[in-house]
C-alpha cells in the first residue's frame, strides 16, 4: 500500500515549451517506465512511453461547488491503467493550455480508488520567460498554474534580457514562495528537478527560501556597495509610485546585507522617523528617507558616505521598477552584491504566499478547529496549502497540503534531533497575513 | 481455513469446486448463458474460457493489446470483449475469432449484449455504437456530454440506456435517436436498469445513488456513502437493490411504495472496499467481493449478516453467479478465478 505511483502534472499555456519538456523526460535514458495521459495532440511519438489521449472532463462534485471539481478522464484512466500488466513507475498528466489546475490535483484527494493507488508528486508549471507578461496581469489561469506549482519553470530564458528575468522571477517568486524555480532554455531542465519532486517536501521550500517565512519586510530590494568616502548620487526615473523609501546604512565588516541582525536593523530604522528628500535635494545616511518621486524625468539625490566601507542600500519597491543607479565621481557603480525580497504588502485579489513560522507546538483539536472552519470560509481563495507542523505529544512530524477545501494530512518521519517547530505555507488570493498568523498562532497548545 | 471453528455460527465456508491462477489482473468476468463457459478479461490484454464445470480453459487469445476491459456472451454464446487497444472483439465459444469491431480511437470501456442476442453495444469515450451478431456496424450515438460510464438494455432490447456526467441517456434501438434525458448534475459511474423495466439506478461520483422511476421520470438521491458507489446489483424480481460505496453493503428494498424515506438494509461483514455485488437468479441470495480478499453470501431478506464466506489471494474483482443459482465464479487481482459452490 506504500508504493503509491507518483503523478507529475504539467501544466503552461500553450507554446510554453510543456511538448518540449514532455519529449525530453521521455527520451532521455532514466530507467522509468512513464504513462503519458495528454489532452493536447502534441508530436509525440516515443516507444518506450504509453501515450493516452483524453478529454479533459472536469466534473463538479456537489451543485457547483468550483472546490470539488475533478477530472472525470483522469480516474477513468488510472483506474484502467492500474489493471495493466506492464506497470508503470510514473505518470505525466499534460493539461491543456488554459486549464486550471485545480481539478486535477483535487482528483487526487477526493476520489478514494485513486488516493489509495496514486500520489501527486508534483505540479510542474512552465512559464514562457519572453511573453508571460503579456497575460499574467490578466489571466486567471495563468496565476493559477503559477500558484498551483512546485516546480517553476522559467523557458526561453535565452529570448529574455537579465534584468526581464529578474523582474519576472521576483514577480513569480512574490506568487508562489514556495515553488522551486529553475530557468531553462529549450525546455533543458535536469530530470531530477521536475520528477520525484516529493509533494510534502517543505524542507526543500525552506532551505532553498527560508525568507518567505519570515515577517513582513517593509523593502523589496537591497544591495551592498563597496565604496570610499565621498559623494555620491542615487539616480530614479519614473516609477509606480508617488515616493519611495530607501535606506543607506554602514555594514560592519563581513556582514551580508540578509544577514537576520542586519535585516532587523533595517526593519526598525523603518519603524523610526523617516527623513524626506525632493529631488536634487540630499539623502541623510543610516536614516530611512521618503523621496518624493513625483515630478517625472530623471531625478537625483545627493548621499555624502562618511568614511570607507561596505554600504547597505534598501528600497521599498525593486531597483528595476524605477531604473535605480548608483554613481560616484566617476560614474556609475553597480552593487557588489543584490537580492530582490517578494513584495510584503497584499492588499488585492493579488496572488500571494503566506508563510507562518512557529516555536511552540501545536492543539492537534485547536488546529484541526481552525483549519476547519478557515478552508469553509476561504477555501476557495486559498489554492494550496502545505505545512510541516510540530504537534505537542507527538514524536513524528505531521505533514499536509491541502488544495482549496481539500487536504490530507499524516503523521511523518519522528522528529528526532531536529529543531521541532511548525511551519505552515498558504499561497492563494485575497490572503489576510495577520488574520492567518493569529489564528495559527491561537493553535498553540 | 476450512476448519469451522474459528467463524460465528451459521455463517460457513462455501466449497471450491475448481481454481485457477491466471497471474494477471482479472478485470471482468462473464458466464455463457447456459452456464456452461465462463470468460476473464485479464490486464495483460488476453481473454481466457473455462468450462465451468472442470476449470479446464477451452480457449484463451491474446485478444487486446494493452488491458481487456471488459466481456460478454451473448444468448446464443458468442463472446464480446473489448480493451485499451480501442477494438472490441466477437469469438465463438470455440475461440475462433468472428469479427473486430473498431472504435472511435480512445478505450472501448463497455460490451452488452441486448437481452435477445441479436446487437451488441459497445462505448468507446463518448460515442455509443450497436453491431449485429456478426459485427455488422448498425448505428452510432452522437457524442455524450462525457464519456460513457455505463450501459443497461432494457429487457425487451428496445432501448439502451447509458449514463455519463449530466445524467442518463435512453437511445431507441431502431432509430438511434435519444429518446429521454434523465438530468443529474453530476458524474454516474454505474447503471443498472431493472429487471421489470421500471427503475434505472446510478452510482454517482459525488457518493450518492440515483434511481429514476420511468413511469414519471422522477428522480430520487440516496446520500450518506461515504465514496462513489460504483458497484451496483438488482435482484432478478426488482425488489431488492444492492449498492456499495465502502465497506458495507447498503440493500434499498423496492416492495410497496419503494424505499424513499424508509432506512436500508446495511450488510456488515467486510472489512475493506465492496467492489463486486451479484445476486444469485432466483433464490435472493446476494454475493458479495471486497477488497479485504473476502467473498460473503448474505441473504438480506433474512437478515444482515453474511450466511456463507470464501477467500481469494488478493482484493475481489468481480464475482459471476451460474444460471443455477447455486455456484458462483469470483476473481481476484492477481489473478486467481474460483468456482465457488455452497
Amino acid at each position: 500500500m506504500s508504493s503509491k505511483i507518483p503523478v507529475t502534472v504539467l501544466t503552461g499555456f500553450l507554446g510554453s515549451g510543456k511538448t518540449t519538456l514532455l519529449n525530453r523526460i521521455l527520451t532521455e535514458q532514466h530507467g522509468k517506465r512513464i504513462a503519458v495521459i495528454e489532452n493536447e495532440f502534441g508530436e509525440i511519438g516515443i516507444d518506450q512511453a504509453l501515450v493516452i489521449d483524453a478529454d479533459e472532463e472536469v466534473f463538479e462534485m456537489n451543485n457547483g461547488c468550483i472546490c470539488c471539481t475533478v477530472r472525470g478522464d483522469l480516474i477513468r484512466i488510472l483506474g484502467g491503467l492500474m489493471k495493466r500488466r506492464d506497470k508503470f513507475d510514473h505518470v505525466l498528466v499534460e493539461t491543456t493550455g488554459l486549464a486550471d489546475p485545480s481539478p486535477v490535483a483535487q482528483t487526487f484527494f477526493v476520489d478514494d480508488e485513486i488516493a489509495s493507488s496514486f500520489a501527486l508528486d508534483g505540479i510542474v508549471t512552465m512559464v514562457d520567460a519572453k511573453h508571460v507578461s503579456l497575460h499574467i496581469e490578466d489571466s486567471n489561469e495563468c496565476k493559477e498554474q503559477i500558484a498551483f506549482a512546485d516546480v517553476l519553470v522559467l523557458n526561453k530564458a535565452d529570448l529574455a534580457s537579465p534584468a526581464e528575468l529578474d523582474a519576472l522571477e521576483a514577480r513569480v517568486r512574490s506568487m508562489n514562495a514556495m515553488a522551486r524555480m529553475r530557468r531553462a532554455v529549450h525546455a533543458e531542465i535536469p530530470i531530477g528537478d521536475v520528477l520525484d519532486v516529493g509533494g510534502f517536501d517543505l524542507d526543500r521550500a525552506l532551505e532553498t527560501k527560508p525568507t518567505f517565512l519570515e515577517p513582513e519586510l517593509p523593502f523589496e530590494w537591497a544591495a551592498t556597495f563597496d565604496l570610499v568616502e565621498g559623494s555620491y548620487t542615487l539616480v530614479l526615473e519614473d516609477g509606480p509610485d508617488e515616493s519611495m523609501d530607501v535606506l543607506f546604512a554602514p555594514l560592519v565588516s563581513g556582514e551580508r546585507v540578509t544577514a537576520r541582525p542586519v535585516q532587523d536593523r533595517a526593519v526598525r530604522a523603518w519603524s523610526a522617523a523617516k527623513a524626506w528628500a525632493a529631488p536634487s535635494g540630499s539623502i541623510p545616511f543610516d536614516q530611512v528617507v521618503t523621496l518624493d518621486v513625483r515630478p517625472p524625468g530623471t531625478k537625483r539625490y545627493a548621499l555624502r558616505v562618511p568614511k570607507n566601507g561596505k554600504v547597505a542600500l534598501y528600497t521599498e519597491h525593486l531597483a528595476s521598477e524605477y531604473g535605480l543607479r548608483f554613481e560616484g565621481p566617476r560614474g556609475a557603480i553597480a552593487p557588489s552584491w543584490e537580492k530582490a525580497f517578494a513584495p510584503g504588502h497584499s492588499h488585492d485579489d493579488r496572488v500571494t504566499s503566506v508563510g507562518i513560522r512557529l516555536e511552540r507546538p501545536l492543539d492537534r483539536k485547536k488546529l484541526d478547529a481552525w483549519l476547519s472552519v478557515l478552508l469553509r470560509e476561504k477555501g476557495a481563495d486559498i489554492f494550496r496549502m502545505k505545512g510541516i507542523l510540530d504537534i505537542a505529544g507527538q514524536n513524528e512530524r505531521f505533514v499536509f497540503q491541502g488544495v482549496h477545501m481539500l487536504f490530507d494530512g499524516r503523521a511523518d518521519k519522528p522528529w528526532g534531533d531536529a529543531e521541532r517547530s511548525s511551519a505552515i505555507v498558504f499561497i492563494g488570493k485575497n490572503l489576510d497575513r495577520a488574520a492567518l498568523t493569529e489564528g495559527f498562532e491561537r493553535c498553540q497548545a | 481455513m476450512p476448519g469451522v471453528s474459528a467463524v460465528a455460527p451459521g455463517k460457513t465456508e462455501l466449497g471450491c469446486a475448481w481454481r485457477f491462477d491466471a497471474d494477471d489482473y482479472v478485470v471482468d468476468l462473464a458466464m455463457s448463458p447456459d452456464g456452461a463457459l465462463v470468460a476473464a478479461a485479464l490486464g495483460g490484454g488476453e481473454v481466457v474460457c473455462f468450462a465451468t464445470a472442470t476449470g479446464e480453459v477451452r480457449w484463451r487469445a491474446a485478444a487486446h493489446a494493452g488491458s481487456a476491459l471488459a466481456v460478454a456472451f451473448s444468448r446464443d454464446g458468442i463472446l464480446a470483449s473489448s480493451g485499451q487497444d480501442g477494438r472490441a472483439r466477437l469469438f465463438d465459444a470455440r475461440g475462433e475469432a468472428i469479427a473486430e469491431l473498431p472504435g472511435t480511437g480512445g478505450w472501448v470501456d463497455h460490451v452488452a449484449w441486448a437481452p435477445h442476442g441479436r446487437l451488441l453495444a459497445t462505448s468507446s469515450g463518448r460515442v455509443l455504437r450497436l453491431w449485429t451478431a456478426r459485427g455488422e456496424p448498425r448505428l452510432e450515438t452522437e457524442a455524450h456530454p462525457s464519456t460513457v460510464g455505463g450501459l443497461a438494455w432494457r429487457s425487451d432490447g428496445r432501448e439502451i440506456a447509458t449514463c455519463s456526467y449530466g445524467g442518463v441517456h435512453l437511445w431507441t434501438v431502431e432509430t438511434g435517436a435519444r429518446a429521454r434525458h434523465l438530468a443529474w448534475k453530476g458524474s454516474l459511474v454505474s447503471i443498472a436498469w431493472s429487471p421489470d423495466d421500471a427503475v434505472i439506478a446510478c452510482g454517482s461520483q459525488d457518493a450518492s445513488v440515483h434511481f429514476w422511476r420511468l413511469s414519471t421520470g422522477n428522480d430520487s438521491e440516496m446520500r450518506g456513502y461515504p465514496f462513489k458507489p460504483k458497484a451496483l446489483a438488482w435482484d432478478g424480481k426488482a425488489t431488492m437493490l444492492a449498492t456499495a460505496g465502502d465497506a458495507t453493503v447498503t440493500v434499498w428494498a423496492f416492495e410497496g411504495k419503494g424505499p424513499e424515506g424508509k432506512p436500508p438494509k446495511q450488510l456488515e461483514g467486510h472489512l475493506a472496499l465492496c467492489t463486486a455485488l451479484a445476486f444469485a437468479p432466483r433464490s435472493g441470495q446476494l454475493a458479495s467481493g471486497a477488497d479485504d480478499m473476502g467473498i460473503l453470501v448474505w441473504e438480506p431478506r433474512r437478515g444482515t449478516k453474511p450466511v456463507r464466506f470464501a477467500f481469494l489471494r488478493d482484493a475481489i474483482t468481480k464475482l459471476v453467479w451460474h444460471p443455477d443459482g447455486k455456484r458462483l465464479v469470483a476473481a481476484d487481482a492477481s489473478g486467481h478465478v474460483a468456482m465457488l459452490t455452497s
